[in-house]
């Protein structure tokens, strides 16, 4: 009895582990070379425009939303804000559209990339809750780190980096600004952006118990503390703090039924985007700004979506497509049809390793119908009646070929007449001593 | 009879389990040396962005040692039960044979947790001493996969040793190997954190499995 639980759960883990590395070799050998879609909104015909990745080596296609392809320089001159420095290099600066001159460092000044992937969500990736609360105003051309770490909690501790012990005096100061200003202790999400290389520093946005948002900032040592004015049916559930030489947004607020708001950097007014069928959970998302359009980018696996908007953020045109990378490629096809399933351990929309099983569907249906006729033949030959192979049997009409590959591994012993009796007992050395009379 | 096994064990496990002791203080010591030479030649807050902002480990030097360990214990413990068939004897003994396999694997499996604590006890006091409490409960439980590597590790080589067949050994490893693969897959702290219970789940199969090598070599020896 004992035997057959050990090559059971044997059985168990190596179906569990071909499941994991099968798949892994099989993405090894048949490399995915597909990138997504780079889709842009065209100033110069106002239309989609987009490059896409159609095979092996360097099969760029450059077209547009009606179907239209292009050279490659031609396609980069329909998004000269994009291209701004190729432009300079060909002589096409300074440009005119739409009536308007834009020379080089007009285009570099309305330039802006908001970007939120949904690795960045807290709930995507492991994050020690710690954080430098930067001096805003350092007095100097770079920011750099401070010698302390804030910790959100019950209050808002400092600790100091030198001794690793928490400054008191520091503590106090934040915690009263904050609980001064209407902040209500414990803190519940701190976002911010930790780098020193960013123009500026804004400092961090702070979650309250009330759901009430805040933004704190280290200025010459000291708290500054600003209620940020949320409307009464949003509740902010991520914010991106993207600070930008530009001076009009601070970053993005995302709620959590979804909606999306871009973070005013003078007065916190936030401005709502409309981007139909986006999902923060699994969609990358781009805000592109250049002198005449914002255009919203954002796209899961399969498919791109994108808002063109005037400045005030009004949509003027919209845009979905399949990618090349949606299609299925006949390598995926014909592992689907061979094994039922596979478990992806690693997750493309965060850090966390997560066990996600992945069924192929009815398809999988031929490699299991391949797999049982040799799985029968198999513990025929190592000698098993036929009611003896139905558990056998069964554990490969479920998981196909991984079960027949983990039969052939760890076989049913041959069947024999001592074998079978002796498989039948537990594995005791007293009784076969006793019946052989020692060895 | 049992106390006789436990005492036969300890015979055979004890100058392993000395010099694994010795490892693993060693390690924990050339850990602390090497995070006090990192705070005396960079700035603090330097160390602490890197840490808890670009998520590298510090302590990512600890990563391998609780598989060796496993591997050693496991070596240490069968490779002399292979011996001259010894194995065989022990089968002989006045008691169940599966359960004289499973008193053999607790006993190496509990000095390995042992030293397995000891790992996290040492790491967690290690990093206390250079971050605040957070970082020091994160590397803890970024160093969980590997601890359970230390028990893949062990059971792994345990049923390649008991395994009286040359090509169903390599299964064996490869079967230990494929599952220390996983164990290892980590780009920051705590990734594991969601998957670890179904991980440490999944590695309890091993101890109804290593029964198998033991009934095969009872039978075809």
């Amino acid at each position: 009895m004992t035997a057959t639980l050990a090559r059971w759960s044997l059985l168990a883990l190596a179906i569990a582990l071909l499941a994991v590395w099968l798949p892994l070799g099989k993405d090894l050998l048949f490399e995915y070379r597909y990138g997504k879609t780079n889709l842009f909104y065209s100033p110069v015909i106002e239309r989609f425009v987009y490059k896409e990745l159609l095979g092996d080596g360097h099969q760029f296609v450059y077209r547009d939303e009606t179907g239209t392809d292009y050279a490659r320089e031609a396609f980069e001159a329909l998004i000269p804000f994009i291209y701004y420095k190729n432009m300079e290099l060909w002589g096409k600066l300074p440009l005119t559209l739409q009536g308007r001159r834009f020379d080089k460092a007009g285009i570099q000044a309305a330039r802006q990339v908001l970007q939120l992937d949904p690795e960045e969500l807290p709930e995507h990736r492991p994050r020690i809750q710690l954080f430098p609360l930067l001096e805003s105003n350092p007095g100097r051309a770079r920011l750099r780190f401070p010698e302390d770490i804030m910790r959100p909690g019950q209050r808002l501790t400092f600790i100091n980096s030198d001794a690793n012990r928490i400054d008191p005096a520091l503590t106090r100061t934040f915690t009263e600004a904050l609980a001064d200003a209407g902040f209500a202790f414990p803190v519940a999400a701190s976002f911010g952006r930790v780098s020193i290389l960013k123009p500026f520093d804004a400092g961090f946005f702070l979650l309250d118990a009330r759901a009430e948002l805040f933004h704190l900032k280290r200025v010459d040592d000291a708290p500054v503390v600003a209620r940020v004015p949320l409307p009464p049916d949003l509740v902010v559930r991520h914010v991106k703090v993207a600070e930008n030489k530009r001076g009009e947004y601070l970053g993005l607020v995302l709620t959590e039924d979804h909606r999306l708001f871009l973070l005013g950097q003078q007065d916190y007014a936030l401005t709502p985007l409309p981007l139909p069928a986006y999902d923060p959970e699994r969609m990358a998302l781009k805000i592109l700004f250049n002198p005449l359009y914002r255009t919203a980018i954002y796209s899961d696996k399969t498919h791109v979506h994108a808002v063109a908007m005037d400045q005030d953020f009004r949509p003027i045109d919209r845009y979905s497509r399949e990618m090349v990378m949606a299609r299925t490629r006949p390598v995926d096809q014909v592992w689907s049809a061979l094994v039922p399933f596979s478990l992806a351990l690693e997750d493309p929309n965060g850090r966390y390793l997560r066990l996600q099983p992945r069924l192929h569907g009815q398809t999988a249906l031929i490699g299991i119908g391949l797999a049982l006729p040799l799985a029968y033949w198999w513990l025929r030959h190592r000698g098993l009646r036929r009611r003896d192979l139905l558990p056998s049997l069964l554990l490969v009409a479920v998981t196909g070929l991984y079960g027949l590959i983990a039969n052939l591994l760890f076989p049913p012993e041959r069947a024999s007449p001592r074998l079978s009796r002796e498989a039948a007992e537990p594995l005791t050395g007293a009784a076969e001593a006793a019946a052989a009379g020692g060895d | 009879m049992l106390r006789a096994i436990l005492l036969k064990e300890w015979l055979k496990l004890r100058w392993a389990l000395l010099g694994l002791a010795l490892l693993h203080v060693g390690m924990l010591a050339y850990l602390f040396l090497s995070l006090r030479h990192q705070f005396q030649v960079e700035h603090s807050e330097m160390i602490w962005y890197w840490a808890f902002e670009l998520r590298r480990l510090p302590y990512d030097q600890l990563m391998f040692l609780p598989a060796l360990t496993g591997a050693v214990i496991a070596v240490a413990q069968f490779t002399p039960e292979m011996i001259g068939g010894r194995f065989r004897l022990s089968l002989h003994l006045p008691v169940r044979g599966d359960v004289l396999v499973w008193t053999w694997v607790v006993f190496g499996a509990g000095l390995g947790l042992v030293l397995s604590v000891l790992d996290a006890a040492g790491l967690y006091g290690i990093m206390r001493l250079f971050f605040p409490r957070e970082a020091a409960v994160s590397a803890v439980l970024t160093a969980l996969p590997w601890l359970l590597g230390g028990w893949v590790a062990y059971f792994g080589t345990t049923l390649a040793l008991l395994e009286p067949a040359a090509p169903r050994r390599l299964v064996y490893l490869a079967l230990g190997l494929a599952f220390l693969g996983l164990l290892y897959l980590h780009r920051g702290y705590q990734e594991y954190d969601r998957i670890l219970p179904a991980l440490a789940a999944a590695s309890l199969l091993f101890i109804p499995a290593v029964i198998l090598p033991a009934h095969r070599y009872r039978h075809r020896s």
